[in-house]
């Protein structure tokens, strides 16, 4: 930056990415991001149980997801209910084109993509087109009933999707169940791991564009209409573009995750790919994580999807406590009761996250040192 | 609006074309009937917004719990004195006056609560609104599934409003016209109370803005509590109707329920109460001449409209694009 062109002094955007850059090698935070990377990476070989490495990539794939909500809802202050319908999309899309229509060759699995991604960013323009326009409020509405109008589709439509059985794709070559490549590491390379391992680069290659796109000067623009629209409006930004780019773009990256999701679980239904309950599930991982700070979706997928894990022996202790009352069963059963809760509690007393409280600490300590 | 009553006159008029009259007259009650149904949630949403600025999503779940109260006082009263099966037109009325009572004033104490405890806090913070109010309706749906139980149940509908009147060869369900009748006098009411009372007039004012009244010297928050607590007890009144118009409760009917209210606010414009009323007759009897025309499309139509409304006119019918 410096060596071409005479020595301007810098702007304070310049200025602060010089020390950014300067400091890089002596933040912990670069160094956690390696080791986690590191940690999802080998926990296939480390403990190799397929629970395990379903419960990781889950929580790196929701975890992206909720990274990819966050540019929506914290970088750029809109709420969105339809980014759980751009993720049913996706995986619709590899569901459709490899186990309805198509068949299970590398053609199908890509054309799966592009179709999931093409429709994704149609709908989320013209969503945006007609709703966007007047507030951001009629946005969450908007969204929320063409969640539930695809949600209602994908079960009608019945010889189109399968219903409420819905689809079970096969995946080709080395994604196959019955692909085998002998041991490397002494771990068996099957479809399976390669899939894990192909998920896995396609997450973090997600969240490294997110980063990117959130750090550079239109996610500048984003967090400026996000803390002060008017104000943003009048330096000159149309502001219904940028909310339009970042929905869009949140959008896309939700339904490629959709389609990585329909990869691994290989199996795509309209409860699990497009119900109002994983919108619900995001919206809390975010909250919980902490909305702006990207790297909050991690803690939130990870908190909220080990509970998730660990809930039917919850549920088994509470029968065993209480076999005689029902109300008191019924209460063990109803999870979604305290995952309310816990939801108020959340927005209530921890607005900021995991994340954005640590990230305020280390800062007010800074700023005392 | 000067295009919307000949748009809906001709959106009203047009299915004749292709319905025979009789069917299409019985349709037209049905539309009506399930519009100002609709009209009874939107109306509370609209309100709310209108004075307060606060997107309730939480009315859904005030919807479902007024239909649960009316669904145990109609159970209770019905097992106990059988007024649901009696004969009698007095008995019936008054079991359906009971239940729309115990409804909305449980809604509307459910309201006071939900509005000083949840939204308080979060005033002129809309993302937060939102939040929170989704979280009170996970709550409060899910309460309704560990009090009733998660299952859909029947409602017992009194007597008097089964079955349906034969009116020169036109069949009218006797039920959808009381709910024609009490949507008409909830809509005059509302009208009369903003225009006429002072507490209306405060209100109107408070829509217009807020700070002005305060710096006039009324407590606006004593009439936040208010209006919440009446868009509550309006919401919980269309969920027991519904429950009788559709004969059976379900723990997730608010949310479905809600959704349509949206779409009726978003089509009359937020904060307006004539124009949910006409965005709901619009939306009720659409889905219902598309419905017996074109089945399959019926579920879409709503959406449609909205589109439609929202591209012609981006603050909706009556709305003041604030």
């Amino acid at each position: 930056m410096t060596s071409d062109g005479p020595s301007a002094a810098p702007t304070p955007v310049q200025a602060s990415r010089i020390l950014e850059r300067e400091a890089r090698f002596r933040q912990p935070t670069l160094y956690l991001r390696l080791a986690l990377t590191a940690a999802f990476a080998l926990a296939p070989v480390l403990l190799p149980s397929f629970q395990l490495m379903d419960l990781m990539l889950k929580i790196a794939l929701f975890a992206t997801l909720v990274a990819s909500y966050d540019v929506v809802i914290g970088y750029t202050g809109i709420v969105s209910f339809g980014h759980a319908m751009f993720f049913g999309f996706g995986a619709y899309a590899v569901g459709l084109s490899l186990g309805k229509f198509g068949a299970p060759t590398y053609g199908y699995l890509a054309l799966a993509f592009a179709l999931g991604v093409l429709v994704s960013a149609a709908l989320a323009l013209v969503i945006g087109a007609f709703s966007l326009r007047v507030k951001a409020l009629f946005f969450a509405m908007i969204t929320l009933a063409f969640a539930e109008y695809a949600l209602i589709l994908a079960v009608q439509l019945s010889h189109l999707t399968g219903g409420e059985d819905g689809i079970s794709p096969k995946l080709p070559g080395v994604f196959a169940v019955s692909f085998t490549a002998g041991k490397v590491l002494g771990v068996d390379v099957n479809g399976r791991v390669v899939t894990y391992y192909v998920v896995l680069v396609v997450c973090l290659a997600l969240f490294l564009t997110m980063s990117r796109f959130v750090h550079s000067p239109l996610g500048r623009t984003l967090q400026a209409i996000r803390d002060n629209e008017q104000r943003a409006e009048a330096l000159g930004y149309r502001t219904f573009i940028f909310q339009l780019i970042s929905s869009s773009f949140g959008s896309v990256v939700a339904a490629v995750l959709g389609g990585c999701y329909a990869m691994w679980v290989r199996y795509v239904n309209p409860e699990s790919a497009l119900s109002i309950q994983i919108m619900l599930d995001v919206l809390l991982m975010v909250i919980i994580g902490g909305m702006g700070t990207l790297y909050g979706g991690i803690i939130g997928a990870a908190v909220l999807l080990t509970a998730r894990t660990l809930l039917p022996d919850l549920r088994a202790v509470g029968t065993l406590m209480f076999p005689g009352s029902e109300i008191l069963q019924r209460l063990t059963e109803r999870w979604l009761l305290y995952f309310g809760i816990l939801f108020i509690l959340v927005v209530f007393f921890f607005p900021k996250g995991v994340i954005g409280t640590v990230r305020e600490v280390l800062s007010r300590r800074n700023a005392a040192r | 609006m000067k295009i919307a009553l000949p748009t809906l006159l001709l959106g009203l008029l047009l299915p004749l074309a292709f319905i025979e009259p009789r069917v299409y007259l019985t349709l037209t009650v049905a539309g009506l009937a399930m519009g100002m149904l609709i009209f009874l949630v939107a109306s509370g949403l609209t309100l709310i917004f209108g004075l307060m600025d606060v997107l309730n999503f939480a009315h859904g779940a005030l919807f479902s719990w007024g239909a649960y109260i009316g669904f145990s006082v109609v159970l209770a009263l019905n097992q106990r004195l059988g007024w649901a099966e009696s004969p009698s037109v007095g008995l019936n009325a008054l079991l359906l006056l009971l239940a729309i009572l115990a409804a909305m004033l449980v809604a509307a104490g459910l309201g006071m609560v939900l509005e000083r405890v949840i939204v308080r806090p979060v005033y002129g913070k809309h993302m937060f609104q939102i939040l929170i109010t989704l979280g009170a309706t996970i709550v409060m749906e899910e309460l309704i599934r560990i009090v009733w139980g998660p299952n859909d149940q029947v409602v017992p509908i009194p007597l008097t409003f089964q079955g349906s009147w034969d009116i020169a060869d036109v069949i009218v369900l006797r039920f959808p016209i009381v709910a024609i009748v009490l949507g008409v006098a909830v809509y005059l009411g509302i009208l009369l109370l903003l225009k006429l009372t002072r507490v209306g007039l405060i209100v109107r004012a408070g829509v217009e803005n807020g700070e002005m009244v305060q710096v006039m010297g009324h407590n606006i928050y004593r009439y936040f509590t208010a209006v919440f607590a009446a868009g509550s007890a309006l919401a919980a009144l269309g969920g027991l109707m519904w429950a009788v118009f559709s004969q059976s409760v379900r723990p997730a009917m608010g949310g479905e329920h809600l959704i349509f209210a949206f779409i009726v606010v978003i089509i009359g414009g937020l904060g307006s109460v004539t124009g949910s009323v006409i965005g709901a007759l619009m939306v009720g009897l659409a889905y219902n001449y598309v419905a017996f025309l074109v089945p399959k499309a019926a579920i879409g139509v709503n959406m449609a409209i909205m589109v439609l409304i929202l591209l012609l006119r981006p603050t909706g019918l009556f709305g003041a694009g604030k």
